[in-house]
């Protein structure tokens, strides 16, 4: 059941809410498995549902959401039955998270080394206050901070300072895998740089795992090894980000890829993908994007496509797959 | 920090010179004025009216009047009571003011306490019977006529039940065999209180200070705690005043119960709407994550950054609890301010009346002072 | 030609009134369905239903029928502050004559607490509507203009909150004469000046601070117009939720000073226990035996102020969405 050497593995994952309009399918039928040391990029639009499936890996669901089936393993352990006291002995100690907004994941009232060292005497109750110190201070140098203002309060750091504090954190108790969501979004373009280098330098260093969620995919692909591309609840492509930034096969991949400009490319036209982007709620059942899709027909508006192996490592659930070699051209249009 | 307690000093200071003249020109522009209410005032004879107007220049222009007024507060030189002619206003207060601090800072602590608890609990069972309940006996207590609950209370506890004695200060049967002051023994349990209050202040910083597991800390500031009150209680009771200390502060049990009722509720419905917007905040969501105990993240991380607009609020509604304090105080002859400043008025005993009204003032205004030193060790972000 | 196509155009605009009023309606309708869900805010507003329509309608039309003076009971009078039993000694527990008993005067209990229904709704209204026409007016000029005016409202304001109340108000009634009216008035101004002006100020700054005032000042709008058109239908919910809360605080204290004896009216909750009281009827062990003379007033105190301060709890999650369960 469970892949040798993969430290987190999803299976036929379904989360919805309930909420008063209907249900809200926020998760639906998640696969995907992350090895020991690899990073992994989980892109997609905003209320794609991304958030929702770190949340899950968490288990921080708000109360009206309903794990409907399927399993999350961790370390080979399924977490979906778990009690919340086991549960939080895999939080920050097994998985950590680098919040989206990471501005306000400090708690104003106390000083900044002092949360992280609480995380570090929750988990180990035998450290003493000296050494989770020590710990810190460390932690402080590999993200770059000046150990002395350990004793400072959030509103004394910059919004830099307070990102980086937040992935010292995320260290603390040395997590084999550190989901990182939408880290740098509220920082400017220099910093935000910095900062994703830095975090990549600290994962191949430390031999971390990392999901690093976003919705731009151009900051994902200098630092994950792998890419799945989420749409309206599912996962619509999984390849190695090299493989999906040349050979796109699903077409809203293809959609993403030409609405981001190119520095080094040639000069070509952005491209807006057209529609509004989907409604959670009560979603059909068939392709998602079909919508929105140039190459839809028939086909795509009565079944769900599957989720594929194309080819080696490369997954897509689309009818009409693009960029292939024996692509089917009747299909345009 | 020493920099913001004396910005506040200077602001309350210059309030309380502004809340005087309030005071002092309302009670002058009263139709006919102070020396009407003087003259006509049956208590006093007309070498005493006389001796009044003469002592306290009621003759003289408003403006002099007043600044002789404005020197006279600052020397605590407020006149001469009308209706406990020749007793100094002073000397009044001096006796009365004690009473009122202990009852109402006692009462406080209490009412700030329960309502924080059940708030914080209110927010964290969100949408049970239980919190509908709750907030609806909360308002209903907020809102209930003060004498009303008074009357049951006296009915209940000290006709039904008869454990607490119906009103008074003190019982007379016990008193009338001693020569001892009864203001005496009361400033001795003032005194007690503070020591105590202290003694539980700097075991609190000294646990700060010297540990960082929250076990050791728990145990240092329960331990001293305990240990003093319980040889203040010792010191009490082999000292011949105990029976007598005993004697006032089952007195005080009723009043007390009563301003905590009244009271607790704005805390709670504060600290109810404060926790539920703190537990949407992100390091909330955080601290869940870093696996902390559901009771750690309530408590340390939830609850204490809720406490802070709590705070604020309290103090807001200081004069409310004061305004219950009078009535409290009158309907249980507990001889405090509220009850000088009630039968002072309907006395028109007007030195007196406005004695009391500023001294209460200032009680209020120690009280913002006390409250905002307590902030600023609280909030960080204002420390500076 | 013109002429047509903008009668045309005219006819297929509806004018801006309608509009603004539709608008509105709308408005009423959603914030309606938010309040609704609140049980707590639906008891209040139905026990404030129940007061109105007994201080309202069936007082008249009780005085008109039953307790109008006829000369076969010319002994029994149910004037509310006149009236006089002679047929029991009174204080007369309740029986079919008088279902709420009469009071040591002499006078039926339930006409006098019917009658001070409307006047202590009227007191509470006049008050809240005097303190929130005050608040609102000077937190959203202090918002608006900022600077000098803002900085000399705001120390008011902390000067008015550490008022204590209560003794301000009884040392007043005390040395003057205070009747129903002046005390709505003296209530309103200064709680007008006080913590309402802070709260309604700050939503002013974050209602000035979005981009439609900025538009319309660019469109030319005066400083007036801005105001009136956009800043204060903006902070009114929040104005509307704190005239609730300052309802229950002015019946809460007139009823207090009347308890003490302290205004000079002829009726009302407060004094209906003070008369009770003075007269000794409410001792410690034998409250009960009297219990028609200072319950049914007393909680009306409470029901109606309860009452009052429920609706603002309902309406707080109207204008508070924060509070919201989702």
């Amino acid at each position: 059941m469970i892949t040798l050497g993969s430290i987190l593995e999803i299976k036929n994952f379904k989360m919805y809410y309930n909420t008063q309009a209907g249900k809200v399918k926020a998760a639906d039928d998640i696969s995907f498995s992350l090895n020991e040391g690899e990073s992994m990029g989980l892109v997609g639009e905003s209320g794609c549902g991304k958030t929702s499936v770190s949340m899950s890996i968490m288990k921080l669901l708000p109360e009206n959401a309903e794990i409907i089936s399927g399993n999350i393993y961790f370390n080979g352990k399924d977490l979906v039955p778990l009690s919340e006291e086991k549960m939080n002995e895999v939080r920050w100690a097994g998985i950590s998270m680098i919040f989206q907004a990471a501005m306000n994941s400090l708690n104003p009232v106390y000083r900044v080394g002092d949360q992280i060292i609480e995380a570090i005497v929750t988990h180990e109750p035998n450290v003493t206050f000296e050494e989770a110190r020590g710990r810190v201070a460390n932690l402080y140098k590999l993200v770059g901070l000046d150990p002395e203002r350990m004793d400072n309060y959030p509103h004394e750091y910059s919004g830099g300072m307070k990102q980086r504090a937040v992935i010292a954190m995320s260290l603390a108790c040395n997590p084999k895998l550190i989901i990182a969501d939408e880290p740098t979004t509220a920082l400017d373009v220099i910093v935000q740089d910095t900062i994703l280098r830095e975090l990549d330098k600290i994962q191949k260093r430390l031999n971390m795992s990392m999901i690093y969620i976003s919705h731009d995919i151009a900051v994902i692909a200098e630092v994950a090894s792998k890419i799945a591309i989420m749409y309206a609840g599912k996962i619509v492509e999984m390849a190695d980000s090299v493989t999906i930034f040349k050979k796109p096969a699903h077409p809203y991949t293809v959609g993403l890829m030409s609405s981001f400009p190119s520095i080094r490319g040639p000069k070509k036209e952005l491209n807006m993908i057209p529609g509004e982007p989907p409604n959670l709620l009560n979603s059909p059942d068939h392709c998602r994007f079909a919508p929105r899709c140039p190459f839809a027909t028939d086909e795509c508006i009565s079944k769900t496509p599957p989720y594929e192996e194309i080819e080696a490592g490369h997954l897509v659930a689309c009818f009409h797959p693009q960029n292939l070699k024996r692509q089917v051209s009747a299909n345009v249009g | 920090m020493l920099k913001y307690i004396g910005n506040r000093l200077v602001q309350i200071f210059i309030m309380l010179v502004i809340y005087v003249a309030i005071v002092f020109f309302l009670l002058h522009a009263m139709p006919g004025g102070i020396k009407s209410i003087l003259i006509t005032n049956p208590k006093l004879t007309q070498k005493a009216q006389e001796t009044i107007i003469k002592a306290f220049g009621l003759n003289q222009p408003l403006w002099i009047q007043f600044w002789d007024y404005m020197k006279n507060i600052f020397t605590l030189n407020l006149g001469i009571s009308f209706s406990y002619y020749p007793t100094p206003v002073w000397n009044i207060i001096a006796e009365r003011l004690p009473r009122t601090l202990l009852l109402f800072t006692i009462a406080t602590l209490i009412a700030f306490f329960v309502g924080f608890v059940s708030g914080k609990s209110l927010a964290w069972n969100r949408g049970k019977t239980s919190e509908y309940i709750s907030t609806i006996v909360g308002i209903v207590t907020y809102t209930i006529f003060t004498p009303l609950l008074i009357f049951v209370m006296i009915w209940f506890f000290g006709s039904y039940l008869g454990i607490f004695p119906l009103n008074q200060f003190l019982n007379p049967d016990l008193w009338i065999h001693t020569n001892l002051n009864a203001q005496t023994v009361f400033l001795y349990i003032l005194m007690t209180m503070s020591i105590i209050g202290v003694v539980m202040l700097v075991s609190f910083l000294m646990a700060l200070r010297f540990s960082h597991k929250v076990g050791t800390r728990k145990l240092i500031f329960y331990l001293s705690t305990a240990i003093s009150i319980i040889f203040a209680l010792f010191l009490w009771a082999v000292s011949p005043l105990g029976i007598y200390g005993a004697d006032i502060i089952w007195h005080m049990v009723l009043p007390v119960m009563v301003v905590t009722i009244i009271s607790y509720a704005g805390t709670m419905l504060v600290m109810r709407d404060s926790m539920l917007e703190t537990i949407k905040e992100d390091f909330i969501t955080t601290a869940r994550a870093k696996g902390l105990p559901d009771k750690v993240v309530r408590d340390k991380h939830a609850a204490r950054t809720a406490m802070l607009p709590v705070i604020t609020n309290f103090v807001l509604s200081m004069g409310f609890v004061v305004s219950g304090g009078v009535i409290t105080e009158s309907l249980f002859s507990w001889p405090g301010m509220g009850m000088t400043l009630l039968y002072s008025t309907l006395g028109k005993d007007y030195p007196l009346a406005a004695g009391a009204l500023i001294f209460t003032g200032v009680f209020v205004l120690f009280a913002h002072l006390v409250v905002d030193i307590v902030y600023a060790f609280l909030d960080p972000r204002i420390r500076y | 030609m013109t002429d047509s196509t903008d009668a045309l155009v005219k006819e297929k605009l509806e004018s801006p009134m309608s509009v603004r009023i539709k608008i509105m309606w709308r408005s009423f309708k959603e914030n309606w369905k938010i309040f609704a869900q609140s049980k707590i805010g639906l008891l209040g507003l139905w026990i404030v239903i129940i007061f109105a329509v007994a201080g309202f309608i069936v007082y008249p039309i009780l005085t008109a029928t039953v307790w109008k003076s006829t000369s076969l009971n010319a002994m029994v009078s149910y004037n509310p502050i006149t009236g006089y039993d002679f047929l029991t000694t009174n204080p007369a527990p309740p029986s079919w004559a008088h279902l709420l008993g009469t009071d040591p005067l002499g006078r039926d209990v339930l006409a006098e607490l019917l009658y001070s229904t409307p006047r202590e709704f009227m007191l509470g209204i006049l008050a809240a509507l005097i303190t929130v026409f005050i608040g609102t007016l000077i937190g959203t000029v202090s918002a608006y203009f900022g600077g000098i005016t803002d900085t000399f409202f705001m120390r008011l304001a902390d000067i008015v909150l550490l008022f204590p109340f209560i003794p301000f108000l009884i040392v007043i009634s005390g040395m003057m004469q205070v009747d129903l009216i002046t005390l709505a008035l003296i209530i309103g101004l200064l709680s007008g000046f006080g913590g309402i002006t802070i709260i309604l100020r700050s939503q002013g700054l974050i209602i000035k601070s979005k981009p439609f005032i900025e538009s319309a000042k660019i469109s030319g709008a005066s400083d007036a117009y801005i105001i009136v058109n956009h800043i204060i239908p903006n902070v009114m919910p929040l104005s509307f939720l704190y005239m609730m809360f300052n309802v229950t605080g002015a019946i809460f204290s007139e009823a207090t000073l009347s308890f003490f004896g302290l205004l000079n009216i002829k009726m009302s909750w407060g004094l209906m226990i003070y008369t009770a009281d003075t007269a000794g009827y409410i001792v410690g062990s034998n409250i009960w035996n009297y219990w028609w003379l200072w319950l049914p007033s007393g909680a009306a105190i409470t029901l109606l102020c309860g009452a009052f301060y429920f609706i603002g709890r309902g309406l707080d999650e109207v204008v508070n969405p924060r509070l919201r369960k989702r």
